[in-house]
């Protein structure tokens, strides 16, 4: 994830937005601080943002911008609002490739709720364990155990930035969820295998839906 | 007087005069005259401070007028700023409009919808704004700009002033950046490592490594590029 990086030049290129306008969107908060990296290269010091994220809010903000003025658009990025009214059928879903259909036929069926349709909610823990699953860092059985913490945690976290931690003791596997900036010291013998912001994986799913 | 007015009417004045001190918080108006030290952070909805001020904490208001010196010594949030003198900020900068009459320096960041006036300032983050005029009297340095539009002039260079900008550097009028980005940008007595927009011009005095444009590009032939690039399509 941290190797995917785009720089602003190519970022501009690829967009078709200007210095202007990725300015005045950093501004009025649309884009996070945190997505500008600053790296030294051989012309000297140049911005680069994470690419996955960038992009897809770069899309949702081009998109809502015709209708909504730049601060209606802060408030409307940082919330699911607009969103949550989503329900969208298991074809729906992986026809528009949101979810894989491994994700998909493994966990769906354990998720949907009634008439086999899934909320937004529903829709972001499929896609959490997905994101997990491609990576090759969780084998299916743990992704229900991701599931059932996720169905029975993430409601109180609603809103709150928060971080899902994925790590694994002796071959056991434990998922936590902290909300962040928090920091977490484990023992020795624990291996921290992944790490995932819940706000970059709304932000992804948004720019998937939209 | 609105009904908001009159809600925050409620919190009380804070006026110091001649020499004085108070420890900080919220107010409605804060108005100094004299020396005023103030140890703590200032939340008001004006603030009007003539003379040799200092604030210890950060300094939060709507509208913000100051003559004469002032240090703050954390953030500034503000909507309107009107600055004649000297202003130093050990914090970021973040607000609406701000008029400069006069020498300003942050430590942090400066992000502003609309920054002009005359004068000089120093920038020690990203000068992130709409629309930038200023008209230099001393020297500017900032370590990178972003902007929608910006304009470059230099001041009234009288003998008086290319004396003293000779003797002491600081107030030599001219723009010192590493990176200038932005889509409308005029430049002149500007020294920049790269400048990148859609439409730029090169005025005189002025001395670029690296110029990237999109759009348009005109150079005064009293400037120094050490090269330039066309960018996109």
């Amino acid at each position: 994830m941290e190797d995917d990086l785009i720089s602003k030049k190519e970022l501009l290129d690829l967009t078709g937005i200007s210095y202007g306008q990725l300015y005045r969107w950093k501004r009025k908060q649309l884009i996070p601080e945190e997505w500008f990296i600053r790296k030294s290269t051989f012309t000297g010091q140049e911005t680069f943002f994470p690419s996955m994220l960038i992009q897809a809010r770069i899309r949702n903000i081009l998109n809502m911008k015709d209708d909504l003025s730049l601060d209606e658009l802060a408030s409307r990025l940082s919330n699911t609002e607009g969103y949550s009214e989503i329900r969208l059928t298991k074809e729906a879903i992986i026809e528009r490739n949101i979810v894989t259909d491994i994700a998909m036929s493994a966990y769906g069926p354990e998720v949907q709720s009634n008439e086999g349709l899934y909320s937004f909610e529903q829709l972001l823990h499929l896609y959490a364990a997905d994101t997990l699953l491609a990576r090759g860092e969780m084998s299916l059985d743990e992704g229900r155990l991701l599931l059932r913490t996720l169905e029975k945690h993430a409601g109180a976290l609603t809103g709150k930035p928060c971080e899902l931690y994925f790590v694994r003791k002796m071959g056991v596997a434990l998922f936590l969820l902290a909300p962040s900036p928090a920091e977490l010291y484990f023992d020795e013998g624990v291996r921290l295998v992944a790490k995932v912001t819940l706000g970059d994986l709304v932000e992804q799913l948004k720019g998937r839906l939209s | 007087m609105t009904e908001e007015d009159k809600e925050l009417g409620q919190r009380p004045d804070l006026i110091l005069n001649g020499v004085g001190s108070a420890a900080g918080g919220a107010y409605d108006k804060v108005l100094i005259d004299g020396v005023g030290k103030v140890e703590g952070s200032l939340n008001a909805r004006l603030f009007k401070a003539n003379g040799q001020i200092r604030v210890k904490g950060g300094l939060f208001t709507e509208g913000m007028e100051v003559n004469g010196i002032m240090s703050l010594g954390g953030p500034l949030r503000i909507n309107t700023m009107k600055l004649d003198g000297i202003l130093h900020i050990d914090g970021s900068v973040i607000g609406e409009n701000c008029v400069l009459n006069g020498l300003m320096t942050a430590k942090g960041d400066c992000e502003l919808e609309e920054f002009r006036g005359v004068g000089g300032f120093t920038i020690e983050g990203l000068l992130s704004a709409g629309h930038v005029d200023i008209r230099l009297e001393g020297a500017g340095q900032v370590h990178e700009i972003g902007v929608e539009s910006l304009k470059v002039r230099q001041g009234d260079q009288s003998l008086w002033n290319r004396l003293l900008g000779g003797i002491i550097p600081k107030l030599k009028p001219m723009l010192t950046a590493r990176v200038i980005e932005g889509d409308d940008l005029d430049l002149e007595y500007t020294n920049a490592d790269v400048v990148r927009g859609n439409d730029v011009i090169i005025g005189e005095g002025c001395s670029v490594g690296l110029v990237e444009y999109r759009t348009g590009l005109t150079v005064h032939p009293g400037a120094r590029i050490g090269k330039e690039v066309k960018t996109g399509d």
